[in-house]
């Protein structure tokens, strides 16, 4: 159940990541924020790109230590077992995962059901993916 | 707690020194941020009668106390210094994501002064400030230079405020750039930065942003965005932006055509926004800004985000020009090269009335688009008519007459609003510590387009000073002018991003206080009562259509009110603030004295 990013909506004004570092590093910093916007102009035109968790769950396999889980929606991280070798970071295909200042792994964790960037940005442009479960 | 800092990046390019000072805690709580925090520095032992082009003159770029914080519309950043275009005191601001940047970089303001001996630019992250050669982009338009400086530097996330050549060639109506579409565009900063031999300041920030309660903080400025519907896809800055004005400004008759010949333009059909929707491609915003009234719009051989009303008017009616792609061309080529697009057009409708008025053949006429858009490229380099125009509308006009339609206010060309069709905006356009600009209030929406009549003069001293008192204030505490908010609730959002009780009555005293040090260092500066007019054209012509049709203004009329202005604020009959009402603002005595000093010394010189 990953995020949806609509790229044709976006304006660019990074409300998600400040909604996401407000939330769960307690501080506006959108370098910390589990949901990566840029949208610039360049030479040929606006330039969209959105970084954010896929739920590949390469991450999970990857971790030497086992810390790294999840409960079919989205990642979760044992910050107890995590010991900040940055084994995922390096794995992740989305570059989005980043160790914090107390040497643990950060990954989205869509805020528990209800994620803080889907809520905050002012134009839709960002959305929860539900998979419709197959009907047996 | 740092949405504020407390500090002040100060930069001696003469001698390649750089250091850091403390900001006074106090002067948040006099003149909160941005502009009215700006302000006070630059006038920290600073002489008001500098030379704006001389090494002395200092640039303070500030931003704001909300900047970086999750509160819509806040980042805007702040240039102050003295204007080589009006003399007066200049405050522009630009837009884009560097206020939020300069904040992340661990600075509330940086005090720029000297003159670098060769082509430099200024880097700043949180770990370093640095002088650099910027000899590879010398010349280069800002598009392309700040492209090839993220190269240079190697990082495509910094943010770069950027001279364009005509700030590099000194024109007194030249801008700064940001991210190519934002422009610090009046006052002539482009050329207080040319004149320190500065072609860029690259900002990088990562650090933390805290504010008192985060959890308070991020529940009220959420509440505070739905019930001002800041977000809402219906509001006509998200759904048009800016050029929805001009069917507004048509429909008042004071849309300058032919340089404010007339108030309505005919073919205002083909340059209004639906025109400028049928290509756009895209909606833009600035940082943490939930409105979004940017618009990247594609043209066959141009891409701007723009134009924006101004724009419009200035490189659209007011040059005679109804070709909408020709004003995206007139939007693309001033930002390339670093111009003004509101003072270029002015400076263009001038020499075209006084060449089809025989006055003076400037070559160019109003329609002629084409000669227009290689004018605006001769402005830049200073070469051939546009050494002369580059000049700006003021000296032009000392040169070769038709002062009376030289639509200027202390020398800064007048945007897209003729005051005929709305009284009060005369009175702001007077008043306005920066010249001629539509910044200082807006009385338009209250006259025009509400229920105050726009054809008098009564009452609008007040109503003039209240809302420059109030647009201050929202400018300096950190709120961009397109979101309509009220005294409380701006106190309500300092107070969960800087701490304290913010009541309306002290945000409107705060407001009240930074108007008036504006003032008092325009007074030191040598500006009296003197400059505080409007062009003759104003009092003397009717405007023939709409709303305004046959009503004159007159200048009688005009004086009486400012008298009223100057008594409402506390000032004497010269227009300058009295000690008793600087002291009733709590403007510190240090100041209050220094500007005594100017006061005695003009009495005096009028006794001889």
């Amino acid at each position: 159940m990953p995020l949806m990013f609509k790229k044709s909506l976006c304006t660019g004004c990074k409300l998600c990541q400040l909604a996401c570092s407000a939330t769960h590093e307690k501080a506006f910093n959108p370098e910390k924020a589990r949901i990566k916007i840029t949208h610039e102009y360049r030479e040929d035109g606006i330039h969209v790109t959105s970084k954010h968790c896929t739920f590949c769950k390469k991450c999970e396999a990857a971790c030497p230590e086992g810390a790294i889980s999840n409960n079919g929606v989205n990642m979760i991280v044992d910050r107890d077992k995590c010991i900040g070798c940055a084994t995922c970071v390096e794995t992740c295909p989305t570059q989005i995962i980043f160790i914090d200042v107390n040497h643990k792994s950060v990954i989205c964790d869509l805020c528990g059901g209800l994620p803080k960037c889907v809520q905050w940005c002012p134009k839709g442009a960002i959305s929860l993916f539900i998979k419709k479960k197959a009907v047996a | 707690m740092n949405s504020f800092w407390g500090k002040l990046l100060v930069v001696d390019l003469t001698n390649k020194k750089i250091e850091t000072r403390r900001i006074p805690e106090q002067w948040v709580e006099l003149y909160s941020g941005q502009k009215g925090l700006g302000t006070r520095i630059l006038m920290e032992d600073f002489s008001p009668g500098t030379d704006p082009l001389s090494p002395e003159n200092r640039m303070v770029l500030a931003t704001s106390i909300m900047a970086g914080t999750i509160v819509s519309s806040s980042s805007k950043l702040a240039i102050i210094s003295k204007s080589p275009q009006t003399g007066t005191i200049s405050d522009g601001s630009v837009g884009g994501h560097i206020g939020a940047e300069l904040k992340y970089a661990g600075y509330d303001a940086v005090m720029i002064t000297g003159k670098a001996d060769s082509l430099s630019y200024l880097y700043i992250d949180p770990d370093k400030a640095q002088i650099r050669s910027a000899d590879e982009i010398k010349g280069m338009g800002t598009f392309k230079a700040d492209e090839t400086l993220k190269a240079m530097i190697g990082d495509d996330q910094v943010k770069i405020l950027i001279n364009g050549p005509a700030g590099e060639n000194l024109v007194p109506f030249s801008c700064i750039c940001s991210e190519r579409y934002r422009q610090l565009g009046r006052g002539g900063m482009g050329a207080v930065m040319g004149s320190k031999n500065l072609k860029a300041i690259a900002i990088r920030g990562w650090l933390d942003v805290n504010v008192p309660d985060i959890e308070a903080c991020m529940e009220i400025v959420e509440h505070i965005h739905q019930k001002d519907k800041i977000t809402s896809s219906d509001n006509i800055m998200y759904t048009d932006g800016t050029p929805a004005l001009v069917e507004y400004c048509q429909d008042s008759g004071l849309f300058p055509t032919r340089n404010f010949q007339e108030g309505t333009f005919t073919a205002y059909k083909n340059i209004r926004s639906n025109k400028f929707k049928e290509i756009r491609t895209q909606k833009k915003a600035c940082f943490s800004c939930g409105i979004a009234c940017g618009n990247y719009v594609k043209t066959k051989t141009n891409v701007v985000e723009g134009p924006e009303y101004e724009t419009i008017a200035m490189g659209g009616s007011c040059i005679g020009n109804s070709d909408h792609e020709k004003i995206v061309d007139f939007n693309v080529f001033c930002d390339n090269l670093g111009l003004d697009t509101i003072s270029t057009g002015g400076v263009i409708a001038y020499m075209m009335e006084m060449t089809e008025k025989g006055i003076h053949d400037f070559g160019i006429k109003f329609g002629e688009t084409d000669k227009a858009l290689e004018l605006v490229k001769q402005i830049a380099v200073k070469e051939g008519p546009g050494a002369e125009a580059a000049l700006g509308v003021k000296a032009l006009s000392e040169k070769y007459g038709g002062r009376e339609f030289a639509i200027q206010v202390k020398g800064m060309e007048l945007p897209g609003y003729d005051p005929r069709g709305s009284w009060g905006m005369g009175i702001s356009y007077a008043t306005a510590p920066r010249g001629g600009c539509h910044m200082s209030a807006y009385p338009i929406e209250k006259e025009a387009w509400g229920k105050i009549d726009p054809f008098t003069f009564k009452g609008k001293a007040q109503l003039v000073a209240k809302l420059q008192n109030d647009q201050f204030a929202k400018f300096s505490m950190g709120v961009c002018d397109f979101w309509p908010i009220n005294s409380k609730t701006l106190g309500r959002l300092f107070e969960v991003t800087y701490g304290g009780q913010w009541s309306a009555e002290k945000v409107e005293k705060t407001g009240e206080r930074i108007f008036n040090l504006q003032r008092i260092f325009n007074i030191m500066a040598g500006f009296s009562k003197a400059q505080d007019t409007l062009p003759e054209r104003f009092h003397k012509e009717v405007l023939k259509d709409g709303p305004p049709k046959d009503i004159l203004m007159p200048k009688q009329d005009f004086s009486k009110a400012l008298e009223e202005y100057y008594a409402f604020r506390g000032w004497d009959n010269d227009g300058r603030p009295t000690k008793k009402k600087l002291m009733d603002l709590g403007i510190e005595d240090k100041l209050i004295q220094a500007y005594q000093q100017t006061v005695d010394g003009i009495s005096k010189t009028k006794i001889k």
